[in-house]
């Protein structure tokens, strides 16, 4: 029990005033953007990185862990309010949430989603902080082959498994990889791409990237309809959040089933928390089918948004266990917190126990103190967050654009970073519009690098036999899986085909 | 990029072959990037005594995907065109999530809202192109003015341009709400934690700045 003595070593670090206030200041900022319509945690830490760029890396660090935590937080508001998730990662706690809003429990609905985010970002946190060890001693039977059939899993999972279109997925995956491979080339120090400038010796931020796709994608995007669309309904939140005991026996196995789908998904590459926080809701959704429970459908259940809204707080739990034991980043946000750490020059991955101790135990013990503080201002404050979505939208979007081209100037003061932003914002806009998913570039740009290298690495040491990509029992094993997912995908897709067509329903071309 | 907001409106003439198959212009910018790769790749300058494989051989692979997928979506586009619905982007695999989440089409909430607009009748799927080019706009000119006129007039400006472009009707107070908004951007990044923002013409004008 090692760990307990590091962990608590960690408390000490984290308990100071100083770096309380920073996690404080996190769970503000981190909850804000959350519930602000279409940005979700990836976009808090990017766009709140610049604000960390004065602080000492654990100050930074145990900002990031409040902010990361935040953003998930706040997104289930707007979903439950307004029937409009603020990110992918809430859409299946919106199902029943915002019935439960209709009916005259907006108040209740808010209060289990945190009580959600809270146990499952616990539960998940706490194996974190047991199982990190044993994650490290992994990581070290790990090389160049098993990294790359990592990465290949990650890319053919959110491009082919879990996208929509697979052509479409895949484009996706090309974009990010080749804004990857712009810059000095690490193995050989060849300059790729850079069209002669020096500018782009350094490669392309991936902080530009997230912002300019997300954000100033987004921005454009709402700008091409604003002045076409209805205004959304916003419910006002009222009543008590706390749930009588009653409730809580109600929900308590819905969060412990949820975080139990949370947990395994945080440490696959998968693209975030879409796929368990569904899992999670169809598991409630049967469930009150077999008990009888006509609530749920047609009120609101409190186990539909318990469920999906734990298994989503796992997710980014075990997802940080994977960025920092691993090096490995499962979803958006967690390549987010990868930029970050590499912006203070550090790697994460098994050396990072070793040679960042000091940093890592303060990180994981400010993950426990920073949930603590973020139930203390969601649970009684949910209405208070809620009136965040009444700022008028032309002034929230304007806000965010300012925000993005002030966060990418503070990077490197770089005229170059802004216009590459503005290319990006374009792409992210036009990606979009034609629904092609984001998610697969950004999974591309940060483990793109990770990919060519320890695939040149392997194919090296084997002087170009593609043998050694599938030798190891872990290679083995990991490309099974992978082949398994895409059978199942293939079926999955027929299937459905065959039942649209069938029902000769009008949106099978959606199908595709 | 830019070739796809200052593109004609393709809605414009009804029904025409371009309908629903708008994404073309996808393909080719696919087909753009392709060639971009293949170029750089051959005329990349390779240092001596870089193993094998070298640093041509991930673009390789990269390229070799990217034409083989712009082709495919040309194809799935003229075969079956499709017109843009409402809020659509969320790119995940509706097959997928509905058999997680044991979805029927009847029973759950559509979060997905209609593609037309409940007053004016416009189908909220086309793309308003005056207000997107506005927006885009604002931040081709901030990032021209940036330097010239430091952070707070820039920064300002930009806020007023899309809140402008957005909707608000109120252009004379959103001046007083841009400023504030970009001094205290200013105030707490610049003069509090010591971030370096382009002063400008403001330059030594208030103490405050820079």
């Amino acid at each position: 029990m090692d760990q307990l003595g590091l962990l608590l070593e960690g408390f000490s670090v984290a308990l100071t005033p100083m770096n309380l206030l920073w996690l404080l200041i996190g769970a503000i900022l981190g909850t804000a953007v959350g519930v602000l319509p279409g940005l979700g945690s990836a976009m808090a830490v990017a766009l709140l990185l610049p604000v960390t760029f004065s602080l000492d890396p654990t100050g930074a660090f145990i900002m990031f862990a409040s902010i990361y935590f935040g953003g998930l937080f706040g997104d289930s508001t707007s979903g439950i309010l307004l029937n409009t998730p603020g990110n992918s990662s809430a859409i299946a706690t919106t199902f029943e949430g915002h019935r439960m809003a209709k009916d005259g429990r907006a108040s209740k609905a808010l209060g289990t989603a945190a009580i959600g985010a809270f146990t499952g970002g616990m539960i998940a946190t706490t194996l974190v902080v047991f199982f990190s060890p044993y994650l490290v001693k992994l990581a070290t039977l790990f090389g160049p082959a098993e990294y790359f059939a990592l990465a290949a899993f990650a890319f053919v999972a959110i491009s082919a498994v879990v996208a929509e279109s697979v052509v479409r997925g895949l484009i996706a995956l090309a974009i990010g990889l080749s804004l990857a491979m712009v810059g000095i080339d690490g193995p050989s120090g060849a300059a790729r791409f850079t069209l002669g400038m020096p500018e782009f010796l350094d490669g392309i931020s991936i902080i530009v990237v997230t912002v300019g796709l997300l954000a100033l994608g987004e921005v454009l995007h709402v700008a091409s309809r604003i002045h076409r669309e209805g205004p959304a309904m916003s419910i006002q939140a009222s009543g008590s959040p706390y749930l009588s005991w009653r409730e809580f026996t109600a929900a308590f196995p819905a969060f412990l089933r949820g975080t139990g789908y949370g947990l395994p998904f945080g440490a696959i590459p998968v693209g975030g928390s879409e796929v368990p926080t569904f899992l999670a809701y169809g598991t409630e959704k049967r469930l009150a089918k077999r008990r009888g429970d006509t609530d749920f459908g047609s009120r609101g259940a409190i186990q539909g948004v318990a469920g999906p809204e734990a298994a989503g707080n796992a997710t980014a739990g075990t997802a940080m266990g994977a960025l920092l034991a691993l090096g490995l980043p499962t979803s958006a946000t967690a390549a987010m917190m990868l930029a970050a750490f590499q912006q203070y020059g550090m790697q994460p991955g098994p050396l990072l126990f070793e040679r960042s101790a000091d940093l890592v135990w303060p990180l994981l013990a400010s993950l426990f103190v920073g949930l603590v503080f973020l139930l203390i201002i969601n649970l009684p404050f949910a209405a208070v967050w809620a009136k965040l979505l009444l700022v008028p939208k032309h002034y929230l979007y304007a806000g965010v654009a300012v925000f993005s081209v002030f966060g990418v100037y503070a990077i490197a003061s770089s005229m170059k970073d802004l216009w590459l932003l503005l290319g990006i914002g374009v792409l992210g806009f036009v990606m979009r519009r034609f629904a092609i998913p984001l998610a697969p570039v950004l999974i591309a740009a940060i483990l793109g690098p990770l990919a060519e290298t320890e695939l040149r690495r392997a194919l090296a040491v084997s002087e170009g036999d593609l043998a050694i990509l599938v030798s190891s029992p872990i290679t083995a094993s990991l490309y099974s899986v992978m082949a398994v997912a895409i059978v199942i995908s293939a079926v999955q897709h027929v299937r459905h085909r065959r039942a649209n067509a069938a029902a000769q329903a009008p949106i099978s071309s959606s199908a595709l | 990029m830019t070739t796809a907001l200052t593109h004609p409106p393709v809605e414009a003439k009804p029904a025409s072959w371009f309908t629903g198959r708008s994404e073309l212009i996808v393909s080719v910018l696919v087909l753009g990037l392709a060639v971009f790769l293949t170029v750089g790749t051959v005329t990349m300058a390779v240092p001596e005594g870089s193993g094998t494989p070298g640093p041509q051989f991930f673009p390789t692979i990269v390229a070799g995907l990217l034409y083989t997928l712009a082709v495919l979506l040309a194809v799935q586009v003229i075969r079956a065109p499709r017109t843009i619905d409402g809020d659509s982007n969320v790119g995940l695999s509706s097959d997928l999530l509905t058999d997680l989440g044991d979805i029927d089409t009847t029973s759950e909430i559509r979060v997905v809202r209609s593609s037309v607009h409940p007053t004016t009748k416009k189908r909220i799927g086309a793309t308003d192109w005056r207000t997107t080019g506005t927006v885009f706009g604002a931040l081709v000119g901030f990032t021209l003015i940036l330097q010239p006129l430091g952070w707070l007039l820039a920064g300002a400006a930009l806020f007023w341009a899309i809140a402008r472009a957005l909707g608000s009707n109120r252009p004379v107070f959103d001046i007083g709400v841009a400023i504030i908004f970009s001094s205290c951007i200013q105030l707490a990044f610049s003069a509090g934690l010591g971030l370096n923002l382009p002063s400008g013409i403001l330059t030594g004008v208030l103490s405050w700045i820079n």
